[in-house]
């Protein structure tokens, strides 16, 4: 069938109401860079694009929770308690163990922590809010149990992917980056990923259609502590140690907040990971940007908190607008709206 | 109308006996129904006479507690919407079956989408989906501008028909329509008629549960009419008028 006649100039304003996280993303960059001295350097892009990282996989995995309908609280202690509990494992409890043996461990056991949510979230049918505000609970203050403290002496093979640089970049740069190609590549390609936007644009559907909402709740929260347990390596990078407080704080406020200015919708069904990682990049630029201009940290965390509102609020205006754009159909189509 | 327990030969499906229970209500209370190839059955009654309830249970959407159910001569469990799907029962539910924010063509083959390569490479066929998509609202004479529009955006009889498409799609053998005009204008009605018509020339069954009597005397070779919990006529078109139709309802409602 022949696609939608619309017109040229309509073509380009769907085009730039659809992409328009990364026309804020350029508007914030320009003003941060015409205060900032610095802050329009190769260097300072490659830094913005690492302090980006870790976060960033934790926006990813909120993302997906979010476009299957859910959400998941327990993201960002579920990449702090996976790095205690591996650090713990590697340096105290077992350290014959080889560091490298902590890569993929540290993915697994944030799996893990994730099918937790999953299981009663899919197969108990419990609200996922309620459940993951437990499991929020349990796994930040297991970590604390754990150790108070910091755990020090991590196999440089931990440190690696979070620290480490080949050619002058971050190695978590492409770690980043991978995780978003690859779960953009899952989530528009293959039918899991389909069902993930079904399941979240209508559940009752998806069921009548014969998909099954256990398991697909089930996968999708242990995909995402999958990605949190990755998330937590590239925290323990940073660090080259694990604190307690790691990713603790407002990493899982700065998760939904990366999510939502990415254009990916609370109510489930609608989103991309190439908004979600607007979202993270614009994330990476209002820290980098506001760390730079501010001394005192609780201004700059307000300030934070302000500006996600200012990209909330457009971005509803996006929405509103792109509804607008997609309603008026040219041509006789008959039936009503 | 036979006796419980006995296999009709050669009907398409065949009911016998079907239970259920919600709790204390008493749902179905020993339904036996037959459904003939190419047939088109109106399942006419009351609200709460257990229409949306037997459909559920024909595709496979919940599970019965009693009674059997044969699939062109086969016993069958009917224990998930796969299987039904797999026999050949498709189900187009009332307004809720489309998810408004994913294209058209993807909710033609939501749940069954055509892959390409194999293993953990399996992709998407959207190319191919996008054409049968084409082909299949073209068949109908739906006229959507693009297969790629978001499901939202179309008009209630629009949505049937792509439910109906799915069907088609998918070689069934039974259509259930679950109220499919009741939510249309007088055109977006005379649409989705077409379609069960254009079903019949199929050879495709199809049973269509409404309390819509005009609507579904229009097209229906037979009528069922359920009365809290049971079929309490089963009627071919010929010997009956809408108005006994009407009447059979209310009487049902009376005894109630």
């Amino acid at each position: 069938m022949a696609g939608p006649r619309r017109s040229a100039v309509q073509r380009a304003q769907l085009f730039v109401v659809q992409n328009l996280i990364w026309a804020i993303l350029v508007v914030a960059f320009l003003a941060f860079s015409a205060t900032l001295p610095n802050f329009f350097t190769l260097q300072n892009v490659h830094f913005i694009l690492y302090v980006a990282s870790a976060i960033g996989l934790l926006v990813f995995a909120e993302s997906l929770v979010l476009i299957s309908g859910s959400m998941d609280l327990s993201i960002a202690h579920i990449a702090g308690l996976s790095s205690m509990l591996v650090g713990a494992l590697t340096v105290r409890w077992l350290p014959f163990l080889p560091g490298w043996t902590g890569i993929p461990l540290i993915v697994l056991v944030g799996a893990l922590l994730g099918s937790v949510n999953g299981f009663f979230v899919g197969w108990i049918g419990i609200n996922p809010f309620l459940v993951t505000l437990s499991t929020f609970l349990m796994y930040n203050w297991l970590t604390f149990y754990i150790n108070r403290g910091a755990i020090s002496g991590v196999s440089p093979a931990l440190v690696f992917l979070g620290g480490g640089r080949v050619l002058g970049l971050f190695v978590a740069i492409p770690v980043m980056l991978l995780s978003c190609v690859l779960l953009g590549f899952v989530l528009t390609r293959t039918r899991f990923g389909g069902y993930v936007h079904a399941i979240g644009g209508n559940a009752e559907a998806a069921r009548m259609l014969g998909i099954d909402l256990r398991w697909m709740n089930f996968w999708v929260f242990t995909i995402a502590g999958a990605l949190a347990g990755l998330s937590g390596l590239l925290y323990i990078g940073y660090l080259a140690s694990i604190p307690s407080t790691i990713a603790g704080g407002d990493d899982i406020f700065l998760a939904f907040a990366g999510a939502i200015i990415g254009g990916i919708s609370l109510k489930g069904g609608e989103g991309s990971m190439t908004g979600a990682l607007g979202g993270v990049l614009l994330l990476g630029i209002i820290d980098t940007g506001t760390a730079m201009t501010l001394i005192n940290p609780a201004l700059r965390g307000f300030l934070n908190g302000l500006i996600l509102l200012l990209a909330i609020l457009i971005n509803k205006y996006r929405v509103e607008l792109r509804d607008r754009f997609l309603m008026s159909r040219p041509g006789p189509v008959g039936g009503a709206p | 109308m036979s006796l419980p327990g006995r296999p009709v030969p050669g009907a398409l499906l065949d009911l016998q006996s079907i239970e259920k229970w919600y709790g204390e209500v008493h749902a179905l209370r020993g339904v036996t129904l037959q459904i003939h190839r190419s047939e088109i059955v109106g399942l006419i009654g009351d609200n709460g006479a257990g229409k949306s309830t037997l459909i559920k249970i024909i595709s496979g959407v919940i599970p019965r507690d009693g009674g059997q159910i044969s699939w062109k001569g086969e016993n069958v469990t009917l224990d998930s919407v796969r299987q039904a799907q797999a026999l050949g029962i498709e189900t187009v539910h009332q307004d809720r079956a489309v998810v408004g924010i994913m294209s058209v063509a993807r909710n033609i083959f939501l749940g069954r989408e055509p892959t390409r390569g194999f293993g953990p490479l399996r992709v998407l066929d959207r190319p191919r989906m996008a054409q049968d998509a084409g082909r299949l609202l073209r068949s109908l004479r739906l006229h959507i501008p693009s297969v790629d529009q978001e499901a939202r955006f179309c008009s209630g009889g629009e949505m049937q028909g792509v439910a109906i498409a799915r069907a088609m799609h998918f070689k069934a053998s039974l259509v259930i329509l679950d109220e499919p005009t009741t939510a249309l204008a007088v055109t977006g009605v005379q649409t989705v008629l077409s379609f069960i018509r254009r079903l019949k020339e199929d050879q495709i069954a199809c049973i269509f549960v409404t309390h819509n009597l005009h609507d579904v005397y229009a097209v229906a070779d037979r009528f069922l009419v359920m009365v809290r919990g049971r079929v309490a006529a089963n009627i071919r078109r010929e010997e009956v008028t809408v108005e006994d139709l009407v009447q059979m309802q209310l009487a049902g409602k009376a005894e109630a």
